[in-house]
């Protein structure tokens, strides 16, 4: 291959390399700072990841979601879904369909291995908050203590033109870091 | 480099000296061994490529659990300066190397390129943790493999090129969902491997794959096109479920299998040693499982239903493949590749009547492994204890599924292995009787 060929391909390749991480913070920035709040109650057991350390698994409670008669979906599927929120002030998905909704948010989600009758299991689009490795024992102790009780653990996602991102864990309106932070002193 | 090469290269200039050959044929001889050993036109040595790569997988690795250990004291913009830093670092070395062109060693330009592809999955890898994005690894895996690609082709790092190769025959595993866009789905797998061309320009390209990264791509490409033939099976039942077919996918696992065996060379390529031709060694062992295990009847009443196969665009498309291959084949005389790849057709079977089907494909291989016996013994190149074991394995699994006592499948094993061991015995004499003694 021909120097100019060879630097001309690696300049395109080192900006894409650039480029893809900065569109995906672009986007999730963007989601964080305008998006809608919905809260979502969930459980959350903690694993590991190799590449990304500690992190606590979210698994909203919803797990399903009603389908129209007239919608055939498949596994592994893309769909949006609209929310419902309640008197307490927690979201549940309603409403399915192929396309974004003309009005409101609606949150971008994919159908799971299963399907069965007219409900579809979900596939959530984060299932993961990251921890430092110093307060991952002290989340175990916490989540252990909460997760069961009657408020229940609360996942705040914002939400933008389909696209969701998980921004903070809380229990009783008190974000989960700051709880964290002070248990740790 | 074998010591045979070696050998030989060292006798050329004293040849020649002795007018043994002329310089024409010296320099041809010298041209054809150092270019079998050295296939892509770089005198790379495993050793060299295995440190350089060594060492960019140890300061990959610590760079990503120091990411990893996500630092909750920073804020966000001084996490991702992380994530960023040791990319723009990797990159500039890369840089550097590429700037040095053929005056660069191999083991740098392994290093260089080893390292920005693990720095490019850690900036990834900070950015989904930052933003505590999910765990949908195809996604990831597929953005990193396009990204690190250029790599493979500008530095001609073949570390890169094997990570690459890995990656996208296990991507398509993740993508093996039925509701999955085709464009997403395992179907692409070939245009992903065909990303690799560019390491080797030109047509018909100028350099071959060396050795082991031609057993890199054999097992590679069979995975990943299988798991895209396999893909393309997916059918909707008469309940609504969708579902693999699964006897038609193994049939056309094996028509891809026996693509990649007759995968045509040229007259170098056909001379070459049997080391140097994984998708021979790897097609026949895969062809005489399937063509075992279609000895049996349970397996070889499934043919019947190999009908729908006919419906896909993959079964025509792999049949054609295999038909020109096949045909090329004839025209070189590769007879012994030709017959194993023939295998993948014994399906057809499927309009004889049931008990015979599997009764058919068991004489096939026994014919077959007498001709690999026979074709050694009448001057011609065979391959006797493949013969041999083939013919072995079809007593075995016959004994396995007849109603003989125990006592008496126990002496045809005994009297099996005996035959099997004084025929190896055989064949070593012979072969010490035909070839003579080379250094």
């Amino acid at each position: 291959m021909k120097p100019l060929i060879a630097s001309l391909i690696f300049l395109v390749a080192a900006l894409a390399q650039w480029a893809g991480p900065l569109w995906r913070i672009y986007t999730y920035e963007q989601t964080l700072a305008h998006g809608m709040l919905i809260k979502l109650k969930c459980s959350a057991p903690d694993p590991y990841d190799p590449l990304r350390g500690r992190y606590l698994a979210i698994q909203p409670e919803q797990q399903q979601i009603e389908v129209p008669e007239n919608l055939r979906l498949q596994e592994g599927v893309s769909f949006y879904a609209g929310f419902d929120t309640g008197d307490d002030g927690l979201t549940t998905l309603s409403g399915v369909s192929f396309t974004p909704p003309e009005k409101g948010e609606s949150i971008r989600l994919r159908t799971r291995n299963y399907v069965h009758g007219s409900y579809i299991w979900i596939d959530w689009p984060f299932e993961r908050f990251y921890l430092n490795e110093k307060l991952a024992p002290e989340a175990d102790l916490w989540l252990a203590e909460n997760i069961r009780s009657a408020q229940g653990v609360i996942a705040e996602v914002r939400v933008l033109k389909g696209k969701a991102v998980l921004a903070d864990l809380s229990l009783a309106g008190k974000s989960f870091r700051e709880i964290l932070k002070e248990r740790v002193k | 480099m074998s010591s045979h090469h070696r050998w030989l290269l060292s006798q050329v200039p004293e040849w020649e000296r002795e007018g043994l050959i002329d310089a024409t044929s010296a320099a041809a001889l010298r041209g054809r061994y150092t270019d079998q050993n050295t296939a892509d036109g770089s005198r790379i040595g495993f050793a060299q490529i295995a440190m350089g790569s060594l060492g960019a997988l140890l300061i990959g690795n610590g760079l990503i659990a120091v990411i990893g250990y996500n630092w909750d004291e920073f804020t966000r913009p001084t996490r991702l300066l992380f994530a960023f830093l040791p990319l723009l670092t990797s990159q500039i070395f890369s840089w550097w190397v590429l700037r040095r062109g053929d005056g660069a060693s191999a083991w740098l330009r392994e290093t260089a390129g080893l390292l920005q592809s693990l720095t490019t999955v850690g900036c990834l890898a900070i950015v989904s943790q930052i933003y505590n994005l999910g765990g949908n690894w195809p996604d990831l895996l597929l953005g990193w493999m396009l990204l690190i690609l250029p790599l493979a082709w500008v530095l001609r790092a073949k570390s890169v090129a094997m990570l690459y190769l890995i990656g996208t025959a296990i991507w398509p595993f993740g993508q093996f969902n039925a509701g999955v866009a085709w464009h997403a789905s395992p179907l692409i797998y070939p245009l992903l491997l065909a990303g690799l061309l560019p390491m080797w320009p030109g047509w018909p390209p100028k350099t071959a794959p060396s050795t082991w990264m031609r057993w890199m791509i054999t097992p590679c490409a069979t995975v990943g096109f299988c798991c895209a033939a396999s893909f393309a099976t997916y059918f909707t039942s008469e309940s609504g479920y969708v579902h693999v077919n699964a006897e038609v996918a193994a049939w056309l696992c094996a028509l891809v299998v026996a693509c990649i065996t007759l995968f045509p060379l040229n007259a170098n390529g056909i001379s070459e040693a049997l080391g140097r031709k994984p998708q021979v060694i790897l097609g026949a062992l895969l062809l005489l499982g399937f063509g075992l295990a279609a000895t049996f009847e349970d397996f070889s009443d499934e043919f019947d239903s190999l009908i729908g196969a006919f419906r896909l665009p993959w079964a025509w498309g792999l049949l054609m493949i295999t038909a020109v291959f096949s045909a090329l084949a004839v025209i070189q005389k590769r007879w012994a590749v030709l017959a194993i790849a023939m295998i993948a057709m014994l399906p057809l079977f499927g309009g004889v009547p049931g008990e015979w089907q599997h009764w058919l494909v068991t004489l096939y291989l026994a014919a077959l492994g007498i001709a690999f016996i026979v074709l050694e013994f009448t001057g011609h190149r065979g391959s006797p204890r493949l013969g041999a074991t083939l013919i072995s394995l079809l007593t075995i699994a016959r004994m396995a599924d007849s109603d003989f006592p125990l006592l008496t499948k126990g002496i045809i094993f005994i009297a099996v292995g005996i035959a099997f061991l004084v025929f190896n015995l055989l064949i070593i004499r012979h072969g010490r009787r035909s070839s003579p003694v080379t250094p």
